[in-house]
């Protein structure tokens, strides 16, 4: 019981660290960023070779580089760093004046093509196999197989989540968020009005990034395995129906569709009886998820939560000082 | 050396492939304003229609016009059925590439269960090897060679020949100055997604046959390449497309015989980059005959 809750909680906090950085990106900002889960997966991958021990260890099963078997909590904080700079260069790239789907399919392409090399590469990070065996945080003083362990990793991942919740908060809700919010509705205007489109993509891409490689560093640390099946581009897709459900641009839209779509999803197939040929339910699990991001951007477009309309008080007193009758409006 | 000659000679093979499906995707694009990421599974689901025909003991000669058929008439009703009711719908580009991709996924996974995980391949004879210096081709692959020439001489006439050709190079320059020059835009799109699906099934149906076996996996794969020749070439524009296969097709093979076989796709990538990075336009883009807007 205590296993089970532990993983939907830590799950669910990865997910909503994921969909808070994608309705940072895509609600906020406008930026289809497909190759999302490749910024998950740098951070899984960095925090994974750096608390492992050299690739020699454990019979030399599994190859891979670095192994620097570094403590607590360096490899998370180096997970976040290498998920911010890996943005800058795939930014440079697929950030600038383009029309905004090409910017989009560019970052699909990423995406398949970084799976590839990795699979590819077994020297690298493990190829096609990945890797196991990473040590969780702190293992090498608490049991990490007692329930007071999982429970404190659990609470440390949720506390993590809130804290990254929050700070997006402060950011959208700041001057910088509302010049977001322009360049996401008239790039062209907010380009006139003196903002630099490009550079608030950027700053947006970076912080993003940051956020998806702490949430592969909290997720590898749990799960301690980590491979290119569990980062192939359809799982961003499942982050991006789950913006959209939610509430793309809300953060707690984003929240409530990281609980409803990835956890819901994984929590829903456990309880429905096995039926058909095996993986006929993982099919109709994508089928749904496809039927789900056309449902929703046909029906209610805006998601469960929509975002909050922002307007700006208007300005009474020069109204009523002026034209009693302007100030309806 | 022999085996960059002969590596060539792969290269005419995929070039035409690459050809015959981005050619189809770009015009996709330049008519009707939509990068459909569906592409690939369409492909896939064409090559596994013809298949099925194939399976059945016909030659796979002659279940190449069924992937057309397919190809034509799923890509007509994808259209149909989701992309237009969404655009007519007002959703922006951002969102119509979303759709897309969901769609792919949809197409993908209710294959899935239909056809099998498992790879397949067409019962097919690839007739006498012939030779020239290293390069080795058999029969079957001159004749793919011939089909891209057959379909890209077509649909060079089509563009410039014909009176449809012309109202689809209007309706891809701009389609409310097109309408209102009374051209049936809404007709010119429909018979637009009926060629260029055509040329989606039979891209499909070659690159089955031209690859050892085919799954449904196989439809991202095919992506790539098509993606990367179509915008270096200038996307929307079909001549720029049939030079971007020229290049893909002949860099990922030769790649593939220096390097190694595994990173072809990473080839096409870095070209795909190059290109964003250089000349984000293409190469054919102020020139091309479907220019797209912006």
């Amino acid at each position: 019981m205590t296993y089970y809750l532990t993983t939907i909680l830590v799950y669910a906090a990865v997910d909503i660290l994921a969909c808070l950085a994608i309705s940072l990106q895509f609600g906020v900002s406008g930026i289809v960023n497909f190759s999302f889960i490749i910024f998950q997966a740098a951070g899984a991958y960095t925090a994974a070779v750096l608390s492992l021990p050299r690739d020699t260890a454990n019979g030399g099963f599994q190859n891979y580089i670095l192994g620097l078997n570094l403590s607590f909590p360096l490899p998370w904080i180096a997970a976040t760093v290498v998920g911010a700079v890996i943005a800058v260069p795939i930014g440079l790239v697929a950030l600038r004046r383009l029309r905004s789907d090409y910017q989009a399919i560019a970052m699909l392409v990423l995406s398949v093509i970084a799976s590839l090399v990795v699979t590819n590469t077994p020297a690298f990070l493990g190829g096609a196999a990945g890797l196991s065996l990473v040590p969780q945080p702190l293992s090498d003083k608490f049991n990490p197989y007692s329930d007071s362990y999982q429970w404190a990793f659990t609470i440390g991942a949720l506390i993590l989540a809130v804290i990254v919740f929050f700070l997006v908060q402060r950011v959208i809700n700041s001057p910088y968020g509302r010049s977001l919010r322009a360049m996401r509705e008239n790039e062209a205007a907010a380009n006139a009005l003196g903002k630099n489109a490009v550079a608030l993509k950027m700053t947006v891409f970076i912080a993003g990034g940051a956020i998806a490689g702490l949430s592969g560093a909290i997720l590898v640390g749990f799960i301690t395995i980590w491979a290119p099946s569990t980062w192939l581009y359809p799982e961003t897709l499942i982050l991006f129906a789950a913006v959209i459900v939610g509430g793309r641009g809300n953060n707690y839209g984003a929240v409530l569709g990281a609980l409803l779509v990835p956890v819901g999803f994984e929590e829903a197939t456990r309880y429905i009886p096995p039926f058909g040929p095996p993986g006929l339910i993982p099919a109709l699990e994508w089928v749904c998820i496809g039927g789900l991001i056309l449902g929703f951007l046909w029906f209610r477009p805006r998601g469960v939560l929509p975002e909050r309309r922002r307007v700006f008080p208007p300005r009474r007193q020069v109204a009523e000082v002026g034209n009693p009758s302007a100030s309806r409006d | 050396m022999s085996l960059i000659v002969a590596a060539f000679g792969f290269g005419l093979v995929s070039m035409s492939i690459i050809a015959i499906s981005a050619v189809g995707f770009t015009m996709q694009f330049g008519i009707t304003n939509m990068i459909n990421l569906a592409y690939g599974q369409v492909m896939i689901a064409s090559a596994y229609a013809a298949y099925a025909v194939n399976n059945a003991g016909v030659s796979i000669w002659l279940a190449l016009p069924v992937a057309a058929v397919f190809g034509a008439l799923f890509s007509f009703l994808l259209n149909r059925l989701v992309y237009a009711p969404f655009q007519r719908k007002g959703t922006n580009l951002i969102g119509m590439v979303i759709i897309s991709l969901a769609v792919s996924l949809v197409i993908a996974n209710v294959m899935l269960p239909i056809v099998g995980y498992y790879s397949v391949s067409y019962h097919q004879n690839p007739g006498t090897t012939y030779h020239l210096g290293s390069i080795a081709v058999t029969g079957e692959q001159l004749a793919i060679i011939g089909v891209a020439v057959v379909v890209m001489l077509a649909i060079h006439a089509l563009l410039r020949l014909t009176r449809l050709g012309k109202a689809m190079r209007a309706t891809a320059a701009n389609p409310t100055l097109a309408r209102n020059c009374g051209i049936p835009t809404a007709r010119v799109i429909d018979l637009a997604w009926l060629i260029t699906g055509a040329l989606c099934g039979i891209a499909g149906a070659v690159a089955g046959m031209n690859s050892d076996s085919f799954s449904v996996a196989s439809g991202s794969e095919f992506l790539i390449p098509i993606i990367a020749a179509s915008i270096l070439g200038g996307a929307g524009s079909p001549y720029g497309a049939m030079i971007g296969a020229v290049i893909i097709g002949e860099m990922t093979e030769i790649s593939a015989a220096i390097i190694s076989p595994e990173y072809k796709q990473v080839v096409a990538f870095a070209v795909l980059v190059l290109v964003m990075v250089l000349r984000p336009q293409g190469l054919l883009a102020k020139r091309g005959a479907l220019a797209a807007a912006g």
